[in-house]
């Protein structure tokens, strides 16, 4: 078995993607065969992925170094490289890959004689080559060139259903935002190059000065904040990842916007170093403004799966709450807290990749069987859909942080990280922290009440609509895709020591603090406390607990009071005739008190409209709600007009069709350029 | 064998007790409004009226629904064993994490509001999306005041909190406890659904919310989620007078008469804070909808009074 090295099980993850996507093109007639055969060779890739990181993680000292391709050209060789923080994110990439792959074998059914399979998973295995290379690049050039090739193939398949003109629009979008990011990344990398004439970040940036290290902090915050899409950066991803395919918006919410903390933790925490604390303070800041108004945002949303897309900012932004508190302790000195933080973050990291791929797919399930994304025309689909709805509801829990899941261990940990990080003294961290504490706590009880609203009015109650009354469960693979990730959800939330023990090596790497040791309480029993300064919890014994209880109750009541007598009666209708579906909330009304509550924020304005001679006796009426974006209205929209016009003008300014005039320009560029040779050169 | 012990205890106090607070105050209610009410011991007949009857099922409905109550009830049994209503008998190996007791207790609104979902009637719409505007915004003002109470006792260890207090002397004469006391007072009164947030003794569909969501309950279900309801509402009310007035420290008996003592005391301490309820439910209408997010802001304003007092006067 010597020969299983991590090379080679990276290598072959990457040849077995490439593989795949060859493999699409040449089963382009066939398109069945070519559906299963990629997805198998997908999950085969996947598997060694897992297998690479897994191996890196657990039995590897030093960091695995490939060469592909030395050049004599500078900056050129093309080098892999793989530490324990690389191997940290490609296991969430596996894992995700993973599920998403088995799904797909069933959900791509439905695309069969309207798409272009082959070039599906031509994109498909690309986008998973792409996102493997992005966190294995070992230099700056390569790092540079698989982002950009990442973003251009997630372009791609956000706009695969390209008839649709809300989709090209959220396309187009999607492909501009994410330029204007890798714009602000080519500048950091070009400072990067310019000052220390290397491209390599494991060679120290020492050489840095003051105020530059400060510039590219800015910018590799902006450029990986666009694809991270904390606000105010945020605007594609509502649009873009309810556009894509489903288990392409699980991908890209479960994985590739970690890409960005992946980005932030290799060119921020490791190569510049975190010795300014305002730098945490700004991370924190943009987290907290993050999670409130992306989770408020998801609760106004009848789109299921925008829904999802803005519940991701929120999730971002918690993750980048812990990665500011850390930075923030490193900077001051607070070790443990710092690495505390750091844990929470990277635990919520591979908790969103778990729960939120499981809720995409369910999206997708549900879009599959009802054709509808809109949670007006769904309801009652848990007894038309049991599976998916129970698997559904394992992610809308954990997202909702609910113990047991894994949701609520990361945000006990943010939380324990604050606790710790607030010491008498420092007056301005302490308000910022405990507004953390609040601000945690808002989204944290409005992603709950958001998931109540998604499960309750899409799988309880009556059909909404004729598709909804007639959905049938979806394919095994469907189920078995999004049945593993919830189930390593609940997993990962009733035993976290194991997936800690993971998080520590990265830590360790990191900060060089072990954490698992501070983590890891007594043994009690036969279960293992998650303990922190003391501060204990155990969520094995609270599930064993909520078991106990719950039986307890059932068999107590039954044994003392006899069997339960049901009779079976419609709802109550205060006595009328039967209700109809129509009488029930819907989802804008159970938003409606929150948007009453933010309507500062969310500008809401009611449209109704009465059809009919008689006021108090309508023939029909028509209600309406919509809700604007402040960020868009008020920031990009007037951005975009004004570039717009620009263009406009500099067409007939400066491209006036002459050739005299360009002959002119190319003139007037070689005079300055002799110019500015002659003087500064 | 501590632990049997303390959960035997603690359950038993917290399951028999429970309904008797709702008695209290409900009585005192109605004396100050002269009238005679209903017996301090009512909610026990209620419940055991609910548990022998029949039940009526909305045939809409799905598992769901079923298994509300029996999570309901376990989740406030679960919180109940984090929150000791003395602490001579907690055991110290014992994670009595107080974020833990609130998320439990979170898990066991979350079902309640899915299962004001299942049935498809509008009333249980409309509680579910009351109860989740409610709870959301008088989150941060919980969690704010909790990190108050922790910091200052240096754990999140509620058996700790409560030792921690116990060697402050008279808490409640201290700036920073006294903000946060009301605080969590405002909080206490929103999550257990009484006046001004909600009334508990109406069912009237323009204002209700926890009656709105339990509408289509009957029988044991019922009889279940009221017992859940009135065992949150009697934890919140332990976690408050165990910690702002202690009392253990007064005890000098130990063992068995200690734990007995000790549990008069909590008794009585109890009763005190529900007719405090009763007068302040009786001295306050109704509240429109609207104006909640003025109490929930009160609240947080406290709350965060109190974490700045902590900080800048000091304990």
């Amino acid at each position: 078995m010597a020969f299983l090295t991590v090379k080679f099980l990276l290598s072959a993850s990457i040849i077995l993607n490439v593989v795949a996507a060859l493999a699409a093109l040449v089963l382009l007639r066939n398109q069945k065969l070519c559906s299963l055969l990629s997805s198998l060779i997908c999950i085969a890739a996947s598997l060694f992925g897992l297998a690479a990181a897994f191996k890196q993680l657990l039995f590897e000292k030093e960091a695995m170094a490939l060469s592909l391709w030395q050049s004599n050209i500078p900056f050129l060789d093309v080098t892999l490289s793989m530490d324990a923080l690389s191997a940290f994110f490609v296991l969430c990439l596996s894992i995700l890959a993973l599920c998403v792959s088995i799904y797909s074998i069933g959900y791509m059914k439905h695309y069969f004689g309207i798409r272009n399979m082959a070039l599906f998973y031509f994109l498909y295995a690309s986008f998973m080559v792409s996102m493997l290379l992005v966190f294995t690049a070992g230099n700056a050039v390569i790092f540079f060139v698989v982002w950009e090739i990442m973003a251009v193939v997630s372009y791609f398949l956000v706009s695969f259903e390209s008839d649709q003109p809300e989709t090209q629009r959220a396309g187009i979008l999607y492909i501009v935002m994410t330029h204007i990011g890798t714009a602000f990344l080519l500048i950091a990398f070009m400072l990067m190059g310019r000052y220390t004439g290397s491209f390599d970040f494991a060679i120290p940036s020492s050489a840095l000065p003051e105020n530059i290290r400060n510039i590219m902090f800015v910018l590799f915050l902006i450029g990986f904040g666009t694809k991270a899409g904390i606000i105010p950066f945020h605007i594609w991803l509502p649009y873009a990842h309810p556009s894509a395919p489903s288990n392409i918006s699980a991908l890209m919410s479960g994985i590739m916007i970690k890409t960005a903390i992946y980005g932030l933790l290799r060119f921020v925490f490791i190569y510049l170093g975190v010795e300014t604390t305002w730098w945490g303070m700004a991370i924190l800041v943009i987290g907290m403004i993050s999670a409130v108004l992306g989770v408020a945002y998801a609760y106004i949303e009848q789109n299921i799966k925008r829904m999802l897309a803005y519940s991701s900012i929120e999730n971002m932004g918690i993750i980048f709450i812990g990665l500011g508190i850390s930075f923030m302790a490193f900077s001051e000195g607070l070790e443990l807290v710092g690495a505390l933080a750091l844990t929470a973050a990277l635990l919520h990291t591979v908790n969103h990749t778990l729960f939120k791929g499981s809720l995409f797919l369910g999206a997708g399930s549900v879009d599959y069987a009802v054709h509808s994304k809109n949670m007006e025309d769904l309801g009652g689909l848990l007894k038309r859909m049991p599976i998916t709805a129970l698997f559904f509801l394992g992610g809308a829990l954990s997202v909702s942080a609910m113990v047991p899941f894994n949701g609520f261990i990361s945000e006990w940990l943010t939380y324990q990280s604050i606790f710790a990080g607030i010491v008498p003294g420092q007056a301005a961290e302490n308000i910022l922290f405990i507004f953390a504490v609040a601000a945690l706590a808002l989204s944290g009880a409005l992603a709950a009440a958001c998931f109540i609203k998604l499960f309750g009015i899409s799988f309880l109650g009556l059909p909404r609509s004729e598709q909804a009354a007639s959905a049938k469960e979806v394919p095994l693979s469907m189920s078995l895709g999004s049945g593993i990730l919830t189930a390593l959800c609940l997993l990962s939330g009733i035993f976290p020591l194991y997936a800690l023990g993971l998080i520590d090596k990265v830590v360790l790497q990191l900060a060089n603090q072990p954490i698992l040791g501070q983590l890891q309480g007594s043994i009690f029993f036969l279960y293992y406390p998650l303990e922190i300064h003391g501060n204990a919890i155990s969520p094995q014994i609270i599930i064993l607990t909520l078991a106990i209880t719950s039986v307890a109750a059932l068999f107590i009541v039954r044994i003392t009071f006899g069997k339960d007598r049901r009779k079976e009666y419609g709802t109550w209708d205060c006595g009328y005739e039967s209700l109809n579906p129509r009488m029930q909330y819907s989802a804008a009304a159970f938003s409606k008190p929150i948007r009453v509550v933010f309507k500062i924020m969310f500008r809401s304005s009611r449209n109704l409209k009465i059809k009919g001679p008689l006021t108090y006796h309508p023939d029909a009426m028509e209600y309406s709600v919509t809700t604007e974006s402040i960020f868009e209205k008020y920031v990009y929209d007037p951005v975009s007009r004004m570039v717009t016009a620009f263009s406009g003008k500099a067409k007939y300014r400066i491209q006036t069709g002459s050739v005299h005039t360009y002959l002119l320009y190319i003139f007037i560029t070689m005079l300055i350029l002799m110019f500015y040779n002659r003087i500064i050169g | 064998m501590a632990i049997v012990i303390y959960i035997t205890l603690q359950l038993v106090v917290m399951i028999l007790l429970a309904p008797l607070v709702n008695g209290i105050i409900k009585k005192v209610k109605a004396l100050t409004q002269k009238r005679e009410g209903a017996p301090v011991l009512q909610m026990y007949f209620d419940l055991y009226k609910l548990l022998k009857k029949s039940s009526v099922v909305s045939n809409v409905t799905s598992w769901i629904f079923a298994a509300t109550p029996y999570i309901v009830v376990s989740s406030a049994l679960t919180a109940a064993l984090l929150v000791p209503v003395t602490t001579f008998a907690s055991p110290i190996a014992f994670p009595f994490d107080i974020i833990m007791m609130v998320y439990i207790l979170a898990l066991g609104r979350f079902f309640m509001c899915l299962s004001a979902l299942d049935a498809g009637s509008t009333f249980g719409g409309m509680g579910a999306s009351r109860e989740a505007m409610i709870s959301s915004l008088i989150e941060p003002s919980l969690l704010i005041s909790i990190f108050t109470i922790g910091l200052a006792s240096q754990s999140t260890s509620i058996n700790d909190i409560m030792l921690a207090m116990q060697s402050v002397s008279l808490p409640l004469l201290r700036p920073a406890f006294t903000l946060t006391f009301i605080a969590l007072f405002i909080i206490l009164i929103a999550e257990t659904s009484r006046i001004p947030v909600d009334d508990p003794s109406t069912h009237l569909e323009l204002t209700m919310v926890h009656e709105a969501m339990v509408l289509e309950y009957s029988g044991r279900q019922l009889a279940l989620i009221e017992l859940g309801a009135a065992i949150k509402q009697l934890v919140l009310i332990t976690l408050i007078v165990n910690v702002f007035l202690p009392h253990d420290q007064f005890i000098a008996y130990a063992g068995i008469s200690g734990v007995m003592l000790s549990l008069l005391v909590y008794l009585i301490k109890v009763i005190g804070f529900a007719v405090l309820i009763a007068a302040f439910e009786a001295g306050t209408v109704k509240f429109r909808f609207f104006s909640i997010p003025n109490l929930a802001a009160l609240s947080f304003i406290l709350a965060f009074l109190g974490f700045l007092q902590y900080f800048v006067l000091g304990r």
